[in-house]
């Protein structure tokens, strides 16, 4: 090889490097994941060998279930973790149709895993989400309405095979009405009680600005063995944060060490490489509605229209050259600016009502006496006022929906005269 | 999770009164047949549901006594005083000078209205030294005057001001011959607000607590005292501590919204009827001794063929066969006296209560086709004995056992409707004939969806 003895022991100090970098990065990252596996997993994965696919189609499951619904759903088969995994990456639009061939929980495929987990890590914030979900708290937390702003996935539509009687859907109705009100009473329990500590413990936080012990802190407090746990608890989400650290700092090595595999890939199977993208399927009466719904919203306009423009000529005749004059121009911006205010919240009511300034990280709970102005975090007055405006929101559209139920309602009772309509008692 | 009663006129609040005391007696009393320990626990728990602590140790009923005259709230208060065991809250009651004179109308859109604010006030007081709130008992008559308007209106007042809180009303079904010629009235309009505003209507029917009294109890001259404790008996059976289903032997501290879920979740089907066993005096209990089996075995049959107590059971009753009927005479006049059920809840306390067998309720033939035993049936219990039954099985039912009854009334309050006699007496304080209308298709619509529920 040309070049001088120091060059060489140079660029082979600098190959070394090199060759050292990608395990650790990949050491690293099998640190940050939560059960990651060993980085002789991804070595193998690389080369597809068969021993590795069990153990990838496991983290993947970890990794694309939420954290509540794994602690139930831990002993599922095999067989079905990897269908959920293959519906949960589908759903999230992962582009590769390879994985899919493979059937349920086989020992092929740990290429195309592999695959599957960079290209999660690279397209979002994964780990950072993943360290999120197993944080360590130890404030107390508001309660969890934040889920409920968050907008649910469409409901699946479910055929049943025999009629249902109403009467138990009616029922069943009623147990969840039930269930929600108990929820909302637990919860008011929960504040109560909360409320209660904060105010007992008062003066007993080392911490000036907080003043007042949270659950966990008190917790530990009572039972020593617990304050032992939380410290380990704490140590290895420790452990954790410093090992996303390292991977951020290496994993460029990682980046390049996968499309090498990329190209394996596809050197071995160039068809799957040249499959088109799998999309949603629209279904046929899917598309069906959207043409009703097409033609239902011509149909309003022109009616709109036809019965607006009389109005508006009606309108004309009747007020001819008035309000032209320099002594209407205050009433003309005084009524256009009701008018723009009118539009506005019109407009507001018709947009899906989305949780505007939801506060990202979570925010500890601290009570505090008097009116002492914070410099930062979020004050309850605050949080009041946004949730309020939301309730008046949704309560609209709630109305919006109660009066279109009614109209259609009457429209239904109207076109089978001699039919009596006794209503369900009102709620 | 803590219940605040509200003890509604003379009815509501004698016996809220008994109540009070059948719970406390029964948790303190040393024949629970456990441990210290366990008796502690089930003390605690009833404690935390009933009462509450005040500062010289002396529990406080969670309760708030509203009556238009103060004779009956007076008795009432001191006569809890008097035990020194427990009492009601200094403050926790509102009464006026003057009666309301029977009259519905006045109770509900003249009393109601105008004293509003001084009861939801105390209702709001008793809430708030609650740390947790399952809900409210909301005691009174159905056919009184005071009790049954104002009570209708404060119901309806407490589903605006507490609607995530569960309410149950416990409803006294006048006798059948009373007294108070517009009873019927009185009763078919209760009984339709509630319909709306409450989640839950148990019946307690005077006609079958006087049976009790009489018949099974051996008791000769009966007073409203004597009525008072069966019922607070019956009461007490069903909401003292029990288990929770999971098995782990804690209490359950919602037995009042575990009671709803099981029980009345359709909005058509809210009433509520209970039944016990044993039920007898004291000096019958020292020669009696009872078996799971047997127990349940009649308080099976008393669910078929809905009588209102152990003695006189008609053993004939029994579920239609499935499939088709037999060829032949087929006897329809049995098919009508079968109670069929939609929701049962059997509760169970005392010795040996894991050995009782109740498999005898889980059978299809005694629901209605559109909900499975599985569904319908649920089973509460303790080893905890109760009072002083050392075994005692009790009934929640949602089933046809009021149909009859109900009818009755509807049919009698139409037939004095028909004629508009005394109507002047509800329309003078504001009443429309309307109201009288909107309460009777109601309470058709209720007769009719639980007449449907047959095979």
């Amino acid at each position: 090889m040309p070049g001088a003895a120091g060059c060489t022991g140079r660029r082979r100090r600098r190959v070394e490097g090199a060759a050292k970098a990608l395990p650790e990065a990949i050491a690293a990252l099998s640190r940050s994941l939560p059960a990651g596996p060993s980085p002789e997993i991804f070595r193998r994965a690389k080369f597809d060998r068969p021993e590795a696919a069990p153990v990838l189609w496991q983290l993947l499951f970890r990794v694309l279930l939420p954290l509540e619904a794994n602690t139930t759903l831990t002993d599922l088969a095999p067989e079905t973790q990897a269908r959920v995994v293959k519906s949960a990456l589908s759903s999230q639009g992962y582009p590769r149709s390879a994985l899919i061939q493979f059937s349920e929980g086989s020992s092929q495929g740990s290429r195309e895993l592999l695959l599957a987990l960079s290209w999660l890590l690279a397209r979002g914030p994964l780990l950072e989400q993943l360290l999120s979900q197993t944080r360590v708290q130890l404030g107390d937390q508001l309660p969890q309405y934040e889920a409920l702003a968050r907008p649910d996935p469409p409901a699946p539509h479910v055929e049943t095979e025999s009629p249902v009687d109403l009467r138990l859907v009616e029922w069943l109705m009623g147990k969840l009405r039930f269930r929600w009100r108990r929820l909302i009473s637990s919860q008011q329990e929960q504040c109560t009680l909360l409320s209660k500590i904060h105010l007992y413990t008062h003066g007993c936080h080392s911490q000036q600005s907080l003043g007042h012990l949270s659950v966990a802190e008190t917790d530990m407090l009572r039972d020593p063995e617990s304050s032992q746990q939380l410290l380990r608890t704490l140590e290895s989400e420790n452990r954790r944060l410093e090992a996303v650290l390292e991977w951020r700092r290496g994993e460029l090595v990682f980046w390049q060490w996968m499309d090498t595999v990329l190209e394996a890939c596809s050197l071995e199977s160039p068809a799957v490489t040249s499959q088109p993208t799998v999309l949603p399927v629209i279904s046929d009466r899917g598309l069906g509605e959207l043409e009703l719904v097409k033609q239902e919203l011509h149909a309003l306009q022109e009616e709109l229209q036809e019965a607006a423009a009389p109005r508006r000529a009606a309108w004309e005749t009747q007020v001819g050259g008035l309000g032209q004059g320099p002594e209407w121009s205050t009433t003309r911006k005084a009524l256009r600016e009701a008018v723009k205010q009118e539009l506005g919240a019109l407009q507001r009511s018709w947009e899906p009502c989305s949780s505007p300034d939801q506060p990202q990280r979570p925010h500890r709970l601290v009570r505090s006496e008097g009116e002492s102005p914070r410099p930062k975090g979020l004050q309850a007055a605050e949080m009041i006022r946004t949730l309020s405006s939301q309730e008046a929101c949704l309560k609209k559209v709630l109305h919006q929906l109660q009066s279109q139920c009614q109209q259609e309602l009457a429209r239904l009772a109207g076109s089978l005269p001699g039919l009596i309509w006794i209503l369900a008692p009102g709620h | 999770m803590s219940i605040v009663t509200v003890q509604l006129g003379q009815c509501g609040n004698q016996i809220g009164f008994e109540v009070f005391d059948a719970l406390f007696r029964d948790s303190h009393s040393s024949q629970g047949l456990c441990s210290k320990r366990e008796n502690e626990t089930y003390q605690a728990s009833c404690k935390e549901r009933f009462f509450r602590e005040e500062e010289n140790g002396v529990p406080v009923a969670r309760a708030v006594l509203v009556d238009m005259e103060p004779k009956v709230i007076n008795q009432t208060l001191s006569k809890a005083a008097q035990s020194g065991r427990w009492k009601y809250g200094q403050h926790a009651c509102f009464c006026q000078r003057q009666g309301s004179g029977n009259n519905w109308a006045y109770g509900y859109a003249v009393h109601g209205p105008k004293h509003e604010e001084s009861i939801m006030n105390l209702i709001q007081k008793e809430v708030e030294k609650c740390d947790s709130l399952s809900g409210f008992f909301i005691v009174m008559s159905m056919a009184g005057g005071t009790g049954s308007g104002l009570g209708a209106f404060i119901t309806q007042k407490l589903q605006d001001q507490y609607s995530s809180s569960l309410k149950m009303n416990q409803i006294i079904w006048p006798y059948g011959t009373g007294e108070v010629i517009v009873q019927n009235y009185n009763s078919i309009l209760t009984l339709s607000h509630l319909y709306r505003s409450s989640d839950a209507l148990l019946i307690h029917e005077n006609d079958a607590v006087h049976k009790i009294c009489a018949k099974q109890m051996n008791i000769k001259q009966i007073s409203f005292r004597d009525l008072n404790q069966v019922l607070a008996h019956q009461l007490g059976s069903v909401f003292q501590p029990t288990y929770c289903e999971d098995g782990s032997l804690h209490y359950r501290r919602n037995p009042l919204g575990d009671l709803m879920e099981h029980l009345v979740p359709h909005p058509e089907f809210k009433m509520l009827g209970i039944r016990n066993i044993p039920q007898m005096s004291e000096n019958s209990l020292a020669y009696s001794t009872f078996t799971w089996a047997g127990l349940l075995k009649h308080l099976r049959q008393m669910l078929i063929s809905s009588a209102k107590m152990e003695e006189g059971i008609d053993w004939q009753v029994q579920p239609p066969p499935s499939g088709l009927p037999p060829l032949g005479k087929v006897s329809v006049h049995k098919d009508l006296h079968f109670n069929t059920s939609i929701a049962n809840l059997v509760i169970l306390r005392g010795k040996d209560v894991q050995s009782a067998d109740v498999e005898g309720f889980k059978d299809p033939a005694l629901y209605t086709s559109w909900l499975e035993p599985v569904h319908a049936f649920s089973m509460w219990k303790t080893q905890r004995a109760f009072d002083k039954y050392e075994k005692s099985a009790a009934l929640v039912s949602n089933s046809q056992l009021l149909v009859k009854p109900l009818d009755m009334i509807v049919g009698k309050a139409w037939n004095m409707f028909a004629s508009k006699a005394y109507i002047h007496q509800y329309t003078k304080f504001g009443m429309e004939e309307e109201d009288f209308l909107d309460s009777f298709t109601l309470l058709e619509q209720v007769v009719a969806s639980y007449g449907s529920l047959g095979p």
